[in-house]
């Protein structure tokens, strides 16, 4: 369990905004960059992003290479004016385990339905639910951070603050 | 993906996130405003001075949505990455659609598709449909059980 001992302007960035770009790395080491939904652990100082396993890239490239980075650059919907961008840097980890439903898919699905809520329609009646199982099976991929970077205003051409998790952990 | 037709995709999105790899072997990503170069398929970034990428594999990644993250549209572009003097040069090589880009698959296009691969992965690991608890998710997705949390 890490303690990461962040600003609150940086926490609010993980609460409030309704997406970020996350890469892994291909065999070939080529960056892939998806945006996708993540949910932020403070208590465990970790991340958690899931994936359906109709989309399974992202799992395959973190089995080979669990080097990973989440970039929070877009606050739109997030109600933030001129929030910091926030790079994270770390090591990712993969369920093995097919998950629909758990504690912490609870989580995830909560958040999930509050940033996007058109996204409750995918079982909303009985043909969306056959059409659309799929998108309920998931891996969790949890991120544990190495480095935290922040960039105040938004402005990533002004100098970054940042921290090593490793030296802040608990 | 020829140039005009780049330039063009390009415009319709505010910014782009570039992506390279940093001296650890971690991938690093920065927001940008990528311009096209005239000669060919090769943007121009001006990186941050204290982002510090390795030249070599890259990617570009243009996404966007409303207020309830929904009106999803991205596209993606595969590369590589070349430093010069006062900028960064991206050397396009594949031009990858996400959604709501012209060549990204159609919502029954990429249904069958998830079906298929779905039924894949559950068949390669020697597993049944696992049953979705509905009733459950139904309770989470109810907007009223999400704002009664909240206060």
């Amino acid at each position: 369990m890490l303690d990461l001992s962040l600003p609150s302007e940086v926490t609010s960035v993980f609460e409030t905004f309704r997406c970020c770009e996350f890469t892994t790395l291909t065999k070939q080491g080529v960056p892939i960059t998806w945006p996708v939904s993540a949910v932020y652990f403070p208590e465990r100082g970790q991340f958690l992003i899931t994936t359906s396993i109709s989309f399974p890239q992202k799992v395959w490239n973190i089995r080979r290479n669990p080097k990973v980075a989440l970039l929070f650059s877009d606050p739109t919907g997030s109600g933030m004016t001129n929030p910091p961008i926030v790079l994270v840097q770390g090591n990712a980890a993969v369920s093995d385990e097919i998950v629909v439903l758990n504690e912490d898919m609870e989580r995830f699905w909560k958040e999930l339905y509050r940033r996007q809520p058109f996204s409750r329609n995918y079982s909303s009646n009985a043909l969306s639910r056959k059409l659309m199982s799929w998108y309920f099976m998931r891996w969790c991929i949890f991120i544990t951070p190495q480095t935290i970077r922040w960039y105040p205003q938004g402005d990533m051409q002004q100098a970054s603050q940042s921290i090593e998790v490793t030296n802040a952990a608990s | 993906m020829p140039l005009p037709k780049l330039e063009e995709t390009l415009r319709s999105f505010q910014s782009a996130v570039l992506t390279g790899v940093d001296e650890q072997g971690y991938p690093i990503s920065v927001r940008c405003q990528p311009q096209v170069d005239e000669a060919g398929s090769i943007l121009r970034v001006h990186l941050p001075t204290n982002i510090h990428m390795m030249p070599g594999p890259a990617g570009l990644l243009c996404h966007s949505h409303d207020e309830k993250l929904w009106k999803l549209k991205s596209f993606a572009l595969q590369g590589t990455l070349e430093h010069q003097e006062e900028w960064s040069l991206f050397h396009v090589q594949r031009f990858v659609p996400g959604m709501n880009v012209a060549g990204a698959p159609g919502p029954l296009t990429t249904l069958i598709r998830a079906r298929r691969t779905m039924k894949q992965i559950l068949r390669k690991r020697g597993l049944s449909h696992p049953p979705i608890p509905w009733n459950q998710m139904k309770q989470l997705a109810d907007p009223s059980t999400l704002e009664r949390e909240r206060s």
